[in-house]
């Protein structure tokens, strides 16, 4: 995959680990995944998603898993695989409540899709990897530029990622409310706590830049 | 038949399955999914689902049969049932199993019962139905195949 910041990004071949104990639901996943034309590996268990990524943690661009897996508390794999790999990794469930979706986030999850998941969000999802890299890359060398940023050159890039999901009904809602709050923070200028967020206000410092 | 017929008594079937509230978005998804490498992929999905959800449907039963309700585990198990349904496009099935979860929720054992009763009668139903589609549809033939004799 091509992480330059000047030319176009390139999703195709990107590299997904798809985690799920639903047979059915893991086929289509796969085949929806590798409609995107990413590449697709797939598992039924928490554990041997682990292992295969601490056998090799560049193996894999990006995790999307189900928040529900008999061998591991999903929640539990998120953190893990937050702090040892340091990956984005998005989650599935087929409830959309809120308290889940919002604890997948603080537990480092960089998405929640709604299952039966849509090939419009699938084709989203390599947004994260690139966000990821840019505020890791953006973290090392941290800027003071004042907090005077239009939402105009980012809101394509979240709206991108908001406007499929207007069938998930409050998750929607959840995801827009979200994206308000950070506007807020951005204008007050205040040192928000909450990860995902300061993810998103780098990557406007870094668009910007751009 | 004449494939002409076959095709279209395929998309009026298909019609009346999505106009009973049947199906919904997502099995049309899967059709599109489907492809020269995957000419049969909406039935292999179907297929797979049914095998795997009988396994969920005995677990279901047993937690059911049992005083009191393990809320809990139920609930448990309509999240894999629920998501695989919804997987497949089981519009009314997929409904069924959100009421059950709301009984769980509530903790109305009675609720969780009969609700699963009206679940089930969705669930084998919609599989006699998808079974009579597949098999016309593979009367119909793809359009590539219109030419090569049965």
């Amino acid at each position: 995959m091509v992480m330059d910041d000047s030319t176009d990004l390139l999703p195709i071949g990107m590299r997904v680990l798809a985690v799920d104990d639903d047979p059915t639901c893991l086929k289509v996943l796969e085949t929806l995944l590798r409609r995107c034309e990413y590449h697709v590996t797939t598992t039924s268990q928490a554990i041997m998603a682990l292992n295969m990524l601490r056998e090799n943690k560049d193996k894999f661009d990006l995790v999307i898993s189900d928040v529900h897996i008999p061998d591991m508390d999903g929640f539990k794999l998120l953190e893990l695989v937050g702090l040892e790999m340091d990956l984005p990794v998005i989650m599935l469930s087929a409830y959309g409540d809120t308290k889940l979706a919002m604890k997948g986030i603080s537990h480092g999850a960089c998405d929640y899709l709604l299952k039966p998941v849509r090939l419009e969000e699938l084709k989203n999802i390599w947004q994260h990897v690139i966000r990821k890299k840019k505020s890791d890359s953006k973290g090392k060398n941290k800027t003071n530029k004042p907090d005077n940023a239009t939402s105009d050159s980012c809101s394509g890039l979240r709206s991108a990622g908001t406007e499929n999901s207007d069938e998930n009904g409050r998750l929607a809602k959840k995801r827009k409310d979200q994206d308000e709050d950070e506007d807020e923070v951005k204008e007050n200028g205040n040192d928000n706590e909450d990860p995902s967020a300061q993810m998103k206000m780098r990557l406007i410092e870094q668009v910007l830049k751009n | 038949m004449d494939r002409n017929n076959c095709r279209r008594q395929v998309a009026a079937m298909k019609q009346s399955l999505f106009d009973q509230g049947l199906l919904d978005e997502q099995f049309i998804q899967l059709e599109e999914l489907q492809d020269d490498a995957n000419p049969n992929f909406v039935e292999e999905i179907v297929t797979l689902y049914y095998r795997d959800s009988s396994r969920l449907i005995s677990n279901l039963e047993q937690t059911l049969e049992r005083n009191p309700l393990d809320f809990n585990k139920l609930d448990t198990i309509m999240h894999q049932f629920k998501g695989s349904s919804s997987s497949i496009g089981a519009k009314k099935v997929k409904a069924e199993s959100s009421l059950i979860r709301e009984y769980c929720r509530t903790g109305n054992a009675e609720g969780c019962r009969k609700s699963y009763q009206q679940m089930k009668k969705e669930y084998v139903a919609l599989r006699k139905k998808l079974e009579n589609y597949f098999q016309l549809a593979r009367q119909a033939g793809p359009l590539e195949r219109a030419c090569r004799p049965k």
